[in-house]
This record gives C-alpha cells, structure tokens and sequence, in this order.
C-alpha cells in the first residue's frame, strides 16, 4: 500500500481500520437501522436502501433512491464492452468507502486493486451545480428534509468530506442523494482505502462439489460470522462468462438453484445484504428460457444496449445539447425492486428510453432524446457545431 | 387502507367462490408479476370470513363454510407477504394464529439447506406470534426466526458448519408455537408452525413426493385443527396457492428426473388435498414460444418442459387469468394487461354457479403506489 496517501478521502478512516465492524457493531446495535454509514430510508416507503455507487442509477430505481436492501440487481450487457463492470466496479468502490463487506465472487485480487479511486461525495464533483441550484425551488418538501437528515449523520460519520456540500441538490435534479450515501470515483485512479484489505474474494476452484454449491457456502459463511448490522455487498461479475466458469455451471440445475439460494439469503431476517450480478448477453441472450429465469429470480433487471462504434454519429447527434457528453448507449429497465414485485407500473420513470454515457468520473443514466430527423441538417448542425469541421473536410 | 376497495368490482366474481376441486392458473410475466392478484386471492378467501362488509362484495358466501389458504411460495418469503397482506388490510401473522392461514416458504431452504447462523441464539426470543410482528424486522439485530425442523433433528447445531444438518434449531422450535398442537402426533416430531419450510432433497419425483407430503401436512393440520376446535366448521375448505412452483422445474429439469409430467402430477396430487387450487406461472415468451417448431433454435430442455407444463397446465385448469404488459409500452397509469379466458376443464364441474358468472374478458389493471389496485376496461 506505498500509494496510500493519494486518495484519502475520509479522514476517520484511519481509526476504523482494524476493527470496523467491531466498532460499528457496537455503537449501532442500539440504534435504528437506518443509522449506519451508506444505508438510508427509501424515501418511498422507508425501506432501508443502499446507494449502488452511482447516483443516476440510484435514481432510476423506481423511487426508492438506490438498491433496497436485500435486493438483486442484474445487470446485463450486449456486445463486448465492459460498461456493466464500470457499474461494478463504482457498486464495490462505493461499499469499500462506506465499511460495507463486499464480498467478490469469481474474480482475482487484481479485481479490487482495480477500483476506481474515491474523488469525494458524489455532489462535489458535480460541475453542474451552478445551473442545478435554480431548480433547487421545485424539490419537494419531504426530499427536503431528507437531505438534511442525511446531512446530519453525515457530519457525525464523516465532517471534512461533507463540509462544503450539505444538502445540495443532485445530479438529476433528482432529489434524494445526500454526501454519505453515494460517493464520485474516478476510473483512472486506483482506490486506496484503509477498508479495501476487507474484501472478501471467493474464487471459483474446482471442487468435489458443485462450483455453485460451494460459493454459496462460502457466502453464507461470511455473512454468518460477520457481527448481525453489517451491510455486505455481494458482486458478481460476468456470472457465466465461459472464461471465467466452466461450462456446466450454465445447466440451468446448476445456476438456477444458486440464484435462488443467494435471493433466499438476501431475505433472510437479519441479513442486510444486496448483490449486483452482470452476465454477458451476447452469450446468453435474453431469448432463451435460461436467462429470462435467471431475471425473474431478480428483483432488479437493467439491460446496457451500447451503441456500436459505427453509430458515433447517431450517438453525437442524440445528445440534446452540444454541452452534454453524446450516449454511449441505451440503458433499459426490464424490471425494478419492490415495484414490480408489487405489480408495478406506477413509476414515473417506467417506460422511459434511458441513454448511459460513461466517463472518467460518472457513470450517467438520462432519458434518452432522439436526434434531429435525418434531413434535417440545420437542426443537426444546430445541435452539434462541434461536428461542423469535420462534415467540411468531407466535403472538400 | 388503500383508495380502491381491496377488490376490484370486476374482479371480485373471479377470485371468490371457486369452485371444488378447481385449479386456477394465473400466468405472469417478467414486467407484470402477478402478486397482487395472488393477494386478491388471499383477500377473497381470509377476508371475507371474518368481516361482513367483504360478503356483500362477494354475494353469498360459499355455504356458510370457512375458507382457510395454504400459501406455498416458492419466490418470496414470508417477510413479503406479510407486508403486502398488510397493505391490504389482512394481517397473515393473526390469520396464522387463527390457523385460518399457513404459509409454506419455499424460498429459503429449499436448495441450500437450513442456514445455520443467526438463529441459533436469536431465536430464543421466542414470540407467541409468528416473526412478523416487529414492524421493521429486516436488519434488527435480532432475527425473528421461529423455525420448525422439517425433521427430526439430530443434535445440537454447530456454530457454522459447512454440512448443515437438516432441522437445525430444535433448539428453538419450543413453547410458543407448539402447546397449541394438541393432536401432534408425538412419535414423529413434525410441528407444523406458521412457516413450514420446503427442502429439495434427493432426485426425481422421490424428491416432489417429499414436498409433496411435507405441503399435504400442513394442509392436514389446518384442516384437522378446526375440527378439534370443534367450533361447528367441520368441513372448512382450504385453498391452495401455489406461487410459481414452475422453480422448481426451471431449477431442477428433467436431467435430474423431475420434467412436466412429474410436476404436473405434482400439482394434481396436492390438489386432491384441497378444495381449490390458485397456481402462478411465468408464461414469458421464451419460456412458452421457444418451444414450439416455429422457433428457429433447438429449444433447450428447460423451454420444452416449461412450456408443457404451462400449457399442459391452462389445459387441465378452470380459469386461466394471464397478466401481461402492456402491448403497446409501457405506461404511467397502467400497469398492465388482465386477460381472464377459460381453461380445458372449463365447466366441468358441478357448481354451475361460479361457471356462470365467469366470463371471459380482457381488461387493464394498475398497481397504485399504496397497494390499492384499480382494474378497468379499455377507455373507462
């Protein structure tokens, strides 16, 4: 750890190295559950929920503000990029600065040094925040108060990080995001925190019994000897990559009972866990009876359709302001915790076309606008004069 | 209490009064899960035994006779339903305690085994009701389990040990639940409490025949215990739901000798318990269209048996009640498609009344915020 001294985010980390949970047991046994560190009411019905470590996906999960607890996600991704890692990798950076366990299953040590570095609550980094405070007036009252209530625990937890920015609005203009929550990291640098040693990797070795089998024993086990309030973070990368699983782990006897296992522990009383599972869907489409099993088993289903590079140009041309960075992608909600369990459809937020852009700071999801008509080139070059050279040269 | 009456008007004639020795299957998809209508079922039968305002709703109730549920699910646990029962106005952890209700959890241990953790120490606070009083349980310190061994158990538990043995908190299986039994047969120490929890162990239809007995059980001891009450309901009749059993098919398959037929002989056997049969299905368009020749690929053997089993299913059921999104996208305020259609056994049975007031029809359903549900036809 020679380069621990970039990234300190938080200066009480140091003094909860060793014994986090320990000492986080110990002062929040009595206390309400909501009063650890990175778990917060849902401002939806109050159920404890977790930031995923980006704020605009936070925001898009049916109301709630983040992943309840107790919830999969399942992140699914097309074609050969690696925007559902990114996801990942912002999911377990975000539990590491938080003292959640984070338990990683199938993926080297490597995987962890590889985390994004921590830059600092998620609103500080914001760059939009001048514009963002002229619609701090429409944020309703409840939000409001939330923030505040955030805001207070976060002075309590973690004073030099939440100092310049309490209760500021968010991102999205969505209102329920407050500094302890949900923290920025930048995918260039390296996350150096005291907690990252805590890491729990479950590697895949082949055993006499069922590779499933085994890593659900070793999940439990963790979780079982961990003291009762802390919050774990399960991910799963690439579940069923044939480079990383053998291949009769995808026999749906094999993968189907896993799941169902993980979602059983995931709701079990007293557990205070979520998972965030990614599966390549190039190699198992959605069309086939397997995967669309393992989504009913979870409780949250996205799908990354990214944009193919010949597409840059239609991807240019769909950001709405030449100010916006284009999309990379399509993000769709096939399925929501809570709510669609409930019946769904109530969201607000259902049913709208979602487009990601990723970069070096933020994973952003925003409702996707449809670029200008095909012959329309005023308007397209309206929208993007930075394209203007270039369309020029081609010409000449 | 939600804004819309607990049962929609248009819904009401199809989720009350079923008749015997009758399977319902209600169909869902992945963007249109089927829980509240499961709850509407629930609702029907629990509800309206106790309170008057619910049978006017309901017309005449069915005889005079005491409906009781029998929940098994195999996707969610009690925690969920309890909550969602509560938004509803039923309170399951009562209905329990009434042995009006059971639930059966196939959800936690019916692939790892009993978790051997928490429990051990926690639930020597043993509640006279069920886990679920405490309002806000998840993440308390203190896991309300009150679990039953599924069998007799062995010993004492080991802290954590990597082979749990099966029934592992005998321990704490005690007082509260248990003196309420009176006719538990002492050689075989099953106790059925208010959560009864299914184990998939062995292979092939032994396996099924184990679920099944273990589910035969607890619908035995609901049924029996109000004649030993001998409160003059001695012919109560339970109800049986099942919630997405076709788990067990997806996550087990004919390569470990459980396919469609077993699992329709499954269902078929544990109807023979009960007087109505409720199951839930996902009927997603892989699970049910990849199978057919149309399809371009070789179905794999998790489609072909599922779709059996679903459609072999609709065949053999009374009503089928498909839930499904929207056709046209996705929209703020509807939630998605109700299409009732009758099954292969449509009329067959002796209460012409019920057939009579079913009808086939298609209409839209919203699932409020509050749990209130709203079910309409097009352009009302």
């Amino acid at each position: 750890m020679s380069f621990r001294k970039r990234n300190i985010g938080l200066s009480t980390g140091g003094d909860r190295t060793g014994s986090v949970n320990a000492s986080a047991q110990s002062q929040q046994a009595p206390a309400a559950p909501e009063s650890t560190p990175g778990v917060r009411p849902s401002p939806d019905d109050g159920r404890p929920t977790t930031s995923t470590g980006t704020p605009s996906l936070d925001n898009i999960l049916a109301g709630h503000g983040g992943l309840p607890i107790g919830k999969t996600l399942l992140v699914e991704e097309n074609g050969t990029t690696d925007f559902a890692g990114a996801l990942l990798r912002y999911y377990a950076a975000e539990g590491v600065v938080q003292d959640h366990r984070v338990h990683v299953v199938g993926m080297p040590e490597q995987w962890g040094r590889s985390l994004p570095g921590l830059i600092g609550p998620a609103d500080a980094v914001d760059d939009k925040q001048d514009k963002r405070k002229g619609e701090r007036m429409k944020i309703a009252w409840r939000y409001e108060r939330l923030g505040e209530f955030g805001a207070g625990i976060a002075g309590s937890r973690v004073p030099t990080a939440t100092s310049g920015d309490q209760s500021q609005p968010t991102a999205d203009g969505s209102p329920d995001k407050r500094p302890a929550f949900c923290h920025a990291f930048d995918l260039t640098k390296r996350l150096t925190h005291p907690s990252i040693a805590n890491l729990n990797y479950i590697p895949l070795t082949p055993s006499n019994e069922p590779l499933f089998t085994t890593i659900h024993k070793r999940l439990d086990a963790a979780i079982a000897s961990s003291p009762p309030n802390t919050v774990h973070r399960i991910v799963i990368p690439s579940l069923l990559n044939p480079t990383i699983y053998p291949p009769e782990s995808s026999q749906p006897d094999s993968v189907l009972p896993f799941l169902h296992s993980l979602r059983a522990l995931l709701n079990t009383p007293g557990v205070r866990a979520t998972a965030m599972i990614t599966i390549p869907l190039t190699l198992f489409p959605r069309a086939t009876g397997l995967v669309r099993w393992m989504e009913l088993i979870s409780d949250g289903v996205i799908e990354l359709c990214p944009f193919p590079h010949s597409a840059d140009a239609l991807a240019t041309s769909g950001a709405a302001t030449s100010h916006e960075e284009p999309p990379q992608g399509m993000l769709k909600t096939h399925r929501l915790p809570v709510l669609h369990e409930r019946g769904g459809g109530s969201d607000q937020n259902v049913g709208q076309d979602w487009a990601f852009t990723l970069s070096r700071r933020r994973f952003e999801i925003k409702p996707f606008s449809l670029p200008p008509a095909e012959g329309d080139k005023e308007g397209q070059d309206g929208a993007v004069p930075g394209n203007m050279p270039k369309k020029a040269d081609l010409e000449f | 209490m939600p804004t819309q009456p607990p049962l929609p008007p248009l819904l009401a004639p199809y989720v009350s009064s079923l008749p015997p020795s009758s399977l319902i299957v209600l169909s869902t998809v992945l963007g249109a899960q089927g829980n509240w209508l499961t709850l509407r079922y629930l609702y029907a039968a629990l509800n309206a035994s106790s309170t008057s305002d619910a049978a006017l709703i309901l017309g005449e109730r069915h005889n005079g006779k005491k409906q009781k549920v029998v929940l098994v699910s195999f996707l969610r646990g009690w925690e969920f339903w309890r909550a969602e029962a509560k938004r509803l106005g039923l309170d399951l952890a009562r209905l329990t305690d009434k042995r009006q209700f059971a639930f059966v959890d196939g959800l936690s241990e019916l692939f790892s085994g009993p978790r051997t953790t928490p429990t051990t120490t926690t639930t020597t606070t043993t509640q006279t009701t069920p886990p679920s009083l405490v309002p806000s349980p998840r993440g308390g310190p203190v896991p309300q389990r009150t679990i039953l061994p599924s069998r007799s158990a062995p010993g004492p538990i080991p802290a954590r040990g990597p082979q749990p043995a099966r029934g592992p908190a005998a321990v704490a299986a005690p007082a509260p639940l248990t003196p309420s039994a009176p006719s538990a047969p002492p050689a075989s120490s099953r106790e059925i409490g208010p959560v009864k929890r299914l184990h998939l162990s062995g292979k092939g239809p032994a396996a099924l025949d184990r679920l099944e007995k273990d589910i035969a059980a607890v619908v035995a001891h609901l049924s029996g215990r109000a004649t030993a009450t001998a409160e003059g309901e001695d012919d109560s009749e339970v109800l049986l739901v099942l919630d997405q059993p076709d788990l067990l098919l997806a996550a087990t398959g004919p390569g470990q000798g459980i396919g469609a037929t077993e699992m329709t002989e499954w269902v078929m056997g544990l109807q023979q318990y009960v007087h109505a049969t409720v199951m839930t299905l996902a009927a997603d368009l892989p699970l049910i269209h990849n199978a057919s020749a149309a399809a371009h690929q070789m179905p794999t053997p998790l489609e072909t048996e599922h779709a059996a089993f679903a459609i072999g299913s609709a065949h053999r059921a009374h009503l089928v009640m498909q839930l499904r999104d929207l056709d046209t996208g996705a929209a703020r305020d509807v939630s998605g498609v109700l299409r009732v259609s009758k099954g292969g056994a449509w009329g067959q049975s002796d209460n012409t009344d019920a057939n009579g007031s079913w009808e086939e029809k298609e209409a839209l359903y919203f699932v409020q915020r509050d749990g209130g549900v709203s079910v309409f036809g097009r352009g009302e």
